[in-house]
């Protein structure tokens, strides 16, 4: 297979968003749609799924090394965080506990009480998960990840539940009007994130 | 028996009244056609949903006929016949009434041990037969009705852990009313269900269980150091608080699970239990009014 920087045309030391925007130019240059009834359909499919597969490939390991490099302090612990991480995406809970019990107290990090909450809420113990987000949060403030696992349950906790069509028999804890703060906070969430939820605010 | 799960009546289409109505009569008739006359009296809301719920996934068309019965017997009714859904929904009741009633001989009060003693012979009989049917069910059920024992022995603080065994007990009953792409989803659904009854239960139990000392996983987490059988108000509002959170968390996680369900027949019905239904219930329990509500309930129905 041919070198996949070489494939997107980016250094191999370009960051993500470089490499996104790289995918982006080329998906336009060579989407099949575009070559409809053309003798060049089959070369464009070809090219595209080359794009595809180099993309994929030089994404996967950009995310792998930022654990790599998350985890270079916490080996500290002998853990490795990113195999919790697998265990925990393969549904296998008991194994990716056993592994975060062996963490002694003392050297228990943001990371470790993110993915023990995981645990927890995979499980169902809702409680248990709550508390080791909000410790996770409280120790890593700046990571987007923790922060969203958490608001999801701060949301929950004020009563909301997805799919809910009868509108708001509200239960929250501030009762109707927390409905309204929770849409502006989701709204300036959205607009963080690049979104919007209240496009005329 | 708990009698948790329930539509949020205000909100309901007649129509969607009187279907839910005739599962419940076509459920109680079915317990009386299959296991008896005694248990038919054991019958709760819990078991009509999942009725609605194993007929709502296997799309089983609606076929109510009028006919008496003998809670009502002025008055014909419609009640659900002939369907799969039915069946199962009754076993399972007969399956943890039983055990609900063994569960009381072990009580303190000697008012539950007297009526557990009296009614248990008429449920001896059911629950063989329904056992029969449902091998590995009542197995999973008295496995975790052991572990529930072992956890009130040890008095054990984590709501989490004391939930479990109710909510493994629903999982197992909602789980097999799906098939492989959904049986997951389902499963989850019920665990969650289950530790919502649970948390309802323990909460609707506080004060009695503080009286008599009974264990209370929620007496627990906030341990006051003097041993008064009374709970005060500051402490009160602390447990008051802490319900509420882990209902919530509960039903907004089974409304995630709800959703990927994507259930198409008797929305409309089930909607109102999931969205209504269950808040409405839990908003009742924490002002502690629920318990004293389903006695008003119960002689509305006897005065109709």
């Amino acid at each position: 297979m041919n070198d996949p920087y070489k494939v997107l045309g980016v250094s191999p030391n370009a960051t993500e968003e470089e490499v996104k925007a790289a995918y982006k130019e080329l998906v336009k240059k060579y989407h099949p749609d575009q070559f409809e009834d053309s003798p060049l359909k089959a070369e464009a499919e070809e090219k595209m799924s080359e794009i595809n597969n180099a993309y994929d490939e030089i994404i996967n390991s950009m995310r792998s090394n930022s654990y790599s490099y998350a985890n270079a302090d916490e080996n500290s612990s002998g853990v490795n965080y990113y195999e919790v991480r697998r265990h925990i995406q393969a549904g296998d809970i008991t194994t990716a506990d056993n592994i975060l019990d062996s963490v002694p107290q003392n050297v228990r990090n943001a990371e470790w009480y993110f993915l023990k909450g995981s645990v927890c809420y995979t499980r169902g113990w809702l409680n248990e998960a709550y508390q080791h987000f909000s410790t996770a949060v409280s120790m890593a403030p700046a990571n987007a990840e923790y922060r969203s696992a958490l608001n999801q349950m701060d949301q929950q906790r004020n009563g909301y539940m997805r799919g809910n069509p009868m509108g708001s028999y509200a239960n929250g804890r501030n009762g109707q009007l927390d409905c309204c703060t929770t849409l502006c906070c989701a709204d300036c969430c959205c607009e963080m994130m690049g979104g919007d939820l209240i496009p005329c605010c | 028996m708990f009698g948790y799960i329930r539509a949020f009546k205000p909100y309901m289409r007649m129509c969607e009244y009187d279907t839910y109505n005739a599962v419940y009569c076509g459920l109680c008739k079915e317990i009386g056609r299959k296991y008896g006359f005694v248990p038919r009296f054991s019958l709760s809301f819990d078991f009509t949903f999942l009725a609605l719920m194993d007929m709502s996934l296997n799309k089983t068309d609606l076929c109510a006929k009028k006919q008496r019965c003998i809670a009502h017997p002025l008055k014909k009714r419609f009640c659900v016949c002939c369907s799969n859904g039915l069946e199962y929904s009754a076993s399972s009741a007969m399956l943890l009434v039983y055990h609900k009633l063994k569960d009381d001989l072990q009580d303190k009060s000697i008012k539950s041990k007297l009526r557990s003693v009296l009614l248990l012979p008429f449920f001896k009989c059911p629950y063989k037969k329904a056992r029969a049917n449902y091998a590995e069910l009542a197995k999973s059920i008295e496995e975790q009705m052991a572990s529930q024992r072992a956890i009130e022995q040890e008095k054990c603080a984590s709501i989490d852990k004391a939930c479990e065994p109710t909510a493994l007990i629903m999982q197992e009953i909602f789980g097999a009313l799906g098939n492989a792409g959904n049986k997951q989803n389902l499963m989850r659904f019920g665990y969650l269900l289950g530790r919502f009854i649970y948390i309802c239960d323990a909460f609707d139990d506080i004060r009695d269980d503080c009286k008599k000392g009974n264990y209370n996983p929620l007496l627990l987490i906030f341990d006051s150091d003097d041993n008064n059988k009374v709970i005060d108000d500051e402490r009160f509002a602390k447990i008051k608080d802490y319900v509420s959170d882990s209902i919530n968390f509960t039903l907004g996680e089974l409304a995630e699970s709800y959703v990927k369900l994507e259930v198409e027949n008797y929305k409309p019905i089930i909607d109102n239990i999931i969205y209504l239904g269950l808040k409405n219930v839990s908003d009742m329990v924490l002002k502690e009014k629920f318990k004293r509500k389903l006695r008003e309930v119960k002689d509305d129905e006897r005065s109709v």
